[in-house]
């Protein structure tokens, strides 16, 4: 069984009256794994999330769950806790009626419903909210109290459907972090939707870009960022420059009069007409003039970011200019200023080649 | 392991090959099934109360005596008839006058209530809504005392007659006002100060101001009074039944053709004529409602009044004048019932209480009607309110909560006379199977129930859209049935808008007289009728007292109703404070 994907979806296809919400989605998801759904909005990865809860049934497809097919399955009989972006916490009952919620059902005596509750509380960091009401605690402690919530009954399978979003950056970045850390130590299979790259790339084992109804790619975080399969992943997931060019075979591409030497591995199968891309960060200015794919640049703009600059470039006899991200160290020993002109690079393994006109 | 690991993948795809008859069964669990079924009665109730009566009153219209066929012979009968058809003129003068003026009045009282800064504004709004717990009737009867024959201050009238036009404009404008008030105070409620702030630094005066800002965001509130007061003045026949002498409207021509005639062929045809205006009303209010709701954002900055001096004053002697108005013939009336033999002794006692000694059914009728009004709270309250919750949270079963919202808004387009006739052609049918509730307390409490259903159902409905849309699929993901959500969670929060409910119901019920007018019998007559019958027959302070019964046990409702918002809720319900 080792082998076995834990969640199993084949080919589901999702209509919402003549809109195709989900084309054709198949994904296994593995026992223990973060799974984040990344997409812009109106992406699917919503309706998918609610289809694998049982919210929503699938025009077509089916979902298996620990080799038992739930396509069908009410929600009532499906292993699952989950987390809403509203958090929907029930306002009127206290913290740990909210979380003792589902222990009811399970014939708990109030004895085990309590110890219960005190262990989650302690689990998600909020020791001693019991008889506070969810109006007394602020956005982030309203989101363990969900997280405690959808745990308690210790569901084989977690869904957080953009649990972060309605908090602010601050608080964000670290119950990013605490709830990573406490996935890992629940060992809980467990699925996230974001629009935020940020927080895919930092919490995910596995994420799965999506973009119109369809999976564009899924790896992990650095394949993902590293080697996007589509110029959509490589735009959504971090930033991308795009040249458009010609291939001339042996690794060279042409855009303009300009020629660009790219990784000669298997360039062929992309066909005359190809995307090249490189992001901010992979243009480098301390180059010879004599490396490969040397440019000489006019610098446009620059605008200060704290650890970094952002500069854009204008290429000799070239027509977009390009944006390059400058770390501060780098800066301090080049100087640069608006108007002045400068070698850049575009490394040769940092090109990126995207086939056709997409 | 491999094999097993197969197994499992096949087997399903054999499932769903031979079974898929049971595959639309399947996906839903059996409680969700027996809530469904729950709002399946509900469908049928609301079919059998509202749709097919007024289906049967429609059909009636087209039919003669013997019941054949007679197309529109019936309405060509209506318009060749002088004396009818000059109903239809009395009753658009009436309707039209009295909407000119309380659209007029409950605006400027509206605007003083939230855009000044006056004082006593709460003893205000508690005064000005004042006339929503009394029968339409008392009006009219305090109208005889004070502008009569023997009225005391009828030489103000300088000779015109309060029996005719005059008495039921004033009449009506009494009992429709605090409607009217309170749609316009949520129409004005609604400011954006930062809009106020740009028309400022923009250099508009305070007339254009107001002509540019306050009116065009009260504007849709305004249509919609005129469309309610118009319907609500069109289809009441109590004000004019007591105060309107020879001055024939179409709301008494029906009571006239049924009652007095038995002519029920031509009160249906009337009736027909009377549901024209309240659907053009209701669609009205629809397409209102619908263009409402896009002119606020939720970022609007609440509006504080500034001091204005001359404005102020001005708002506030005319709060003081419309509450004196409304205070006074409220007075009036208890004042009149109170008297021992007007106008030759004076003295006050309580000799027109004693009922039991006029015609008009007596204490019992009183008490008859606070059953009813009970009853129809209690049943009423709980049935819309689980209902419009099947219909909000419930998953799935579109097409049943479809039909539900149909029927459930269309008694808002029925005028209680109207629906008190048709319930007469349904339930008296002799071939009716349901035919053993005519004559009963039964029929007063399901009439009443569905003639307020709309608002009920419609402020049951906001309530629990302002919840989170996600606590059903939160308690399904935990396991807890819905129904112990609903109990635990849902009717808590919405216990407010439950008491609402309950309450409006209890002084609709007390207070109606259209719709139940046709429907009761000699054991249920109830407390509204009495005021009309005692009236009918001369005792005109009996049914003055009656209507001030009705008034004092109006006032006990909602004083028990502030006190169960204020008092119990604000314990249970601490939650809600931060």
């Amino acid at each position: 069984m080792s082998n076995q994907a834990y969640l199993e979806l084949q080919n589901i296809h999702q209509m919402f009256g003549s809109h195709q919400a989900l084309k054709d989605v198949s994904l296994n998801i593995q026992e223990g794994e973060f799974v984040c759904f990344l997409g812009p909005s109106g992406c699917g990865k919503t309706s998918l999330l609610r289809i694998i809860a049982g919210l929503d049934t699938p025009s077509s497809g089916e979902l298996f769950q620990a080799g038992q097919n739930i396509t069908q399955t009410p929600i009532k009989h499906r292993d699952f806790g989950i987390v809403f972006q509203s958090y929907a916490l029930f306002p009127n009952l206290s913290v740990a009626d909210n979380i003792a919620y589902g222990l009811v059902s399970k014939q708990f005596s109030q004895r085990d419903k309590q110890a219960r509750v005190s262990e989650l509380l302690a689990t998600v960091g909020l020791s001693g909210s019991e008889t506070k009401y969810p109006a007394q605690l602020s956005g982030g402690q309203q989101q363990r109290v969900a997280l405690a919530r959808a745990l308690a009954t210790s569901p084989g399978l977690l869904l957080l459907d953009e649990p972060l979003s309605a908090l602010d950056a601050r608080v964000r970045a670290h119950l990013r972090q605490e709830i990573k850390q406490l996935q890992e130590k629940l060992g809980v299979t467990t699925i996230m939707v974001t629009h935020d790259q940020e927080e895919a790339l930092t919490m995910a084992d596995k994420i799965v870009v999506m973009n119109q109804g369809v999976i564009e790619q899924i790896g992990t975080p650095q394949e993902v960022y590293t080697h996007p399969n589509t110029p959509f992943v490589a735009e959504f997931v971090g930033e991308m420059n795009f040249i458009e060019a010609k291939n001339s075979g042996d690794g060279l591409m042409q855009s303009g009069t300009l020629m660009l030497q790219c990784e000669p591995s298997s360039e062929s199968m992309f066909g005359e007409n190809v995307k090249l891309a490189i992001r901010p960060e992979d243009i480098r200015f301390n180059g010879h003039e004599d490396d490969k794919n040397s440019l000489n640049a006019q610098v446009l703009h620059l605008e200060f970011l704290g650890s970094r600059v952002r500069s854009l470039l204008q290429i000799d006899d070239h027509e977009t200019p390009l944006i390059a991200d400058i770390s501060m160290n780098e800066m301090s020993g080049l100087n640069l200023a608006q108007g002045q002109s400068v070698r850049c690079q575009l490394p040769a393994d940092r090109l990126h080649i995207f086939g056709g006109h997409a | 392991m491999n094999q097993s690991s197969l197994a499992t993948v096949d087997q399903p795809k054999i499932k769903t090959s031979q079974g898929k008859g049971s595959k639309w069964l399947s996906h839903r669990s059996l409680d969700e099934w027996s809530l469904g079924a729950v709002l399946m009665i509900g469908v049928l109730a609301l079919f059998i109360c509202v749709v097919l009566p007024i289906y049967t009153l429609l059909s009636k219209s087209i039919e003669n005596k013997a019941g054949e066929f007679v197309g529109l012979a019936n309405f060509s009968h209506f318009f060749a008839t002088p004396s009818l058809y000059n109903a239809i003129n009395n009753s658009l003068l009436i309707a039209f006058l009295s909407t000119f003026i309380v659209t007029t009045l409950s605006f400027l009282t509206a605007y003083g209530i939230s855009r000044t800064r006056i004082p006593f504004k709460g003893l205000f709004r508690t005064i000005l809504v004042l006339p929503i717990l009394a029968p339409s009737l008392l009006p009219a009867i305090s109208l005889v005392y004070l502008f009569g024959n023997q009225g005391i201050i009828k030489e103000l009238l300088m000779g015109e007659s309060i029996y005719g036009p005059i008495g039921i404009v004033i009449g009506s404008c009494f009992w429709t006002f605090p409607h009217a008030l309170m749609i316009m105070l949520t129409a004005l409620a609604n400011t954006d100060a930062r809009l106020y702030e740009s028309a400022e630094v923009l250099g508009a005066s305070p007339i254009r101001t107001f002509f540019t800002v306050t009116f065009p965001a009260a504007k849709y509130g305004i249509i919609s009074v005129a469309f309610v007061v118009f319907t609500l003045v069109i289809t009441d026949f109590g004000v004019p039944k007591v105060i309107g002498g020879q001055f024939n409207v179409l709301a008494t021509d029906i009571y006239k053709q049924v009652i007095g005639q038995q002519n029920f062929e031509m009160g249906a045809t009337v009736s027909v004529i009377l549901l024209l205006p309240a659907i053009l009303t209701f669609i009205t209010d629809r397409w209102l409602q619908r263009r409402q709701s896009a002119l606020l954002t939720s970022k609007a900055v609440p509006w504080v009044a500034p001091k204005r001096l001359w404005l102020d004053r001005t708002f506030f002697a005319l709060m003081v004048l419309v509450s004196v108005v409304i205070v006074g013939i409220i007075l009036m009336a208890v004042y009149a019932s109170l008297v021992t033999f007007w106008p030759y002794n004076l003295s006050l006692s309580f000799n027109n209480y004693n009922f039991d000694l006029m015609d008009g059914g007596g204490w019992d009728s009183y008490w008859n009607s606070i059953q009813m009004a009970t009853f129809t709270a209690l049943i009423g309250t709980g049935f819309i309110f689980f209902q419009s919750y099947l219909v909000a949270k419930l998953k799935g079963f579109q097409l049943l909560k479809w039909c539900f919202h149909l029927f459930a808004i269309l008694p808002l387009a029925v005028p209680g006379l109207v629906l008190g006739l048709a319930y007469i052609f349904f339930f008296n049918a002799p071939n009716n199977p349901l035919n053993g509730i005519y004559g009963t307390m039964t029929i007063l409490v399901v009439c009443t129930i569905s003639h307020f259903y709309t608002v009920c159902h419609l402020t049951a409905t906001t309530a629990l859209k302002q919840i989170d849309a996600e606590f059903e699929s939160v308690s399904a993901s935990l396991k807890v049935p819905q129904i112990k959500t609903f109990w635990r969670v849902t009717l808590p929060v919405c216990m407010p808008a439950v008491l609402d409910i309950a309450s409006y119901l209890f002084v609709n019920a007390m207070t109606t007289v259209s719709a139940v007018v046709f429907l009761y019998s000699y054991h249920t007559s109830l407390a509204s009728v009495a005021v009309l019958n005692m009236d009918d027959a001369g005792d005109i302070a009996p049914a003055a007292a009656m209507a001030v019964m009705i008034m004092l046990t109006c006032m006990v409702a909602r004083l028990v109703h502030w006190l169960l918002g204020n008092v119990l809720l604000k314990h249970t319900q601490s939650w809600r404070q931060k």
